[in-house]
């Protein structure tokens, strides 16, 4: 084989090798020993995996003001607590606690989110250890 | 009487397969990721032979960025690692890239185990995989064969263990943090259930000399949980950014 083409084949075993990039992982993309909460109305909501999305204009101050990406866990895992599809509605107005992105970004990992009523949605909790088998 | 005694061994010999039958464990089911915070079965890691590194990530818990437990990577995985873009991780296309049976089998979803004496097959909730166990005594196929996130895996009992041996597999993240394991890795699984047939335990280790010194393993815990059953995952790429 000519020195070119060894040169080619190498290169296309190294990218057949390869993988693409992963699933993106919460301890690289999140800060999860911060809680940050959210205020605002919701705009879109879609439960799917590998994950639900929130998408929330807030009213807050100039620091969190804006367009909010706001991703639950895995809809499999909130299904077995009782979300559903329509656990949210694009309108409803409510406070969401959450590990903040790690690039300072307006997107965020919930761990609940808090209607005025005082009615709770958790997902991904601070320390999921407490309760063995269900998170 | 010498007829007897010929039928008394066969009674026996049967005795004797039915028992061996019998000692196997029951693992089909449903089963659910035990959380842990003590380990119900620090018995099987501390079988492990001494030198392997164990990676601490089951579950909820990830590894940061860096963060490679301690394994002295190879140096074509530092630079596989060095180039690794995380950004890309959050792109449609990259959104439903799922794992192989090397990082899987350790994610917070629930598994159905079907068992039979020829085969397990273990049919995982998180991204659908399905992996099949061979018992029959079969090889690997050779290394040309396709590889796959599942792999090829062939297994046997040892007493109430079961012993696994996957290869096959296709290169793959590994910690979840931008390193990846080879399409050469081998792992060896073995899987143990309580004495109450409540909880299962496994041990993975692995080897794969193309991006990592030495031997790895993890930990993982089951608990088991009759009459329910995996939901589809059906992946919705539309999650990313395009």
């Amino acid at each position: 084989m000519q020195p070119g083409r060894v040169v080619l084949a190498l290169l296309a075993a190294t990218l057949v090798a390869a993988p693409g990039a992963a699933h993106h992982s919460f301890a690289v993309h999140f800060v999860a020993d911060k809680l940050i909460k959210v205020h605002g109305t919701v705009s879109e909501f879609s439960f799917r995996n590998p994950h639900g999305v929130l998408m929330l204009t807030s009213d807050g101050d100039a620091a969190a003001a804006g367009a909010w990406k706001i991703e639950t866990n895995s809809p499999n895992i909130l299904r077995r607590r009782g979300w559903t599809e329509t656990s949210i509605k694009p309108g409803d107005v409510v406070t969401v606690e959450g590990y903040p992105a790690r690039d300072g970004s307006n997107f965020m990992r919930v761990y609940r989110v808090i209607y005025p009523d005082g009615r709770e949605l958790v997902g991904q909790r601070p320390d999921p250890s407490v309760v063995n088998g269900d998170d | 009487m010498r007829v007897r005694s010929e039928w008394s061994l066969v009674w026996i010999g049967a005795a004797t397969f039915a028992s061996s039958a019998a000692a196997q464990p029951d693992f089909e089911g449903f089963w659910t990721p035990r959380l842990e915070r003590e380990r119900s079965g620090q018995a099987l890691i501390d079988e492990l032979q001494g030198g392997v590194a164990l990676i601490n990530d089951t579950g909820a818990g990830e590894l940061a960025a860096g963060d490679f437990a301690g394994l002295k990577l190879t140096p074509a995985a530092v630079e596989e690692v060095r180039r690794y873009n995380f950004a890309d991780e959050l792109k449609r296309e990259n959104t439903c890239n799922a794992p192989t049976a090397a990082f899987l089998m350790q994610a917070p979803f629930p598994m159905e185990i079907y068992q039979s004496d020829e085969l397990v097959v273990f049919k995982m909730e998180y991204f659908d995989l399905v992996r099949v166990v061979h018992l029959d005594g079969r090889p690997h196929p050779p290394q040309t064969a396709p590889h796959s996130r599942a792999g090829h895996s062939i297994g046997h009992w040892e007493g109430g263990t079961l012993v696994v041996d996957t290869t096959h597999l296709t290169s793959g993240t590994f910690m979840n943090n931008g390193f990846n394991h080879s399409d050469s890795l081998s792992m060896t699984e073995r899987f143990r259930m309580s004495a109450d047939g409540n909880v299962l335990w496994l041990v993975q280790t692995y080897d794969d000399p193309a991006v990592f010194e030495g031997t790895a393993a993890r930990y993982m815990a089951w608990t088991r949980r009759p009459g329910e059953f995996v939901y589809p995952y059906d992946c919705d790429p539309s999650y990313g950014n395009e």
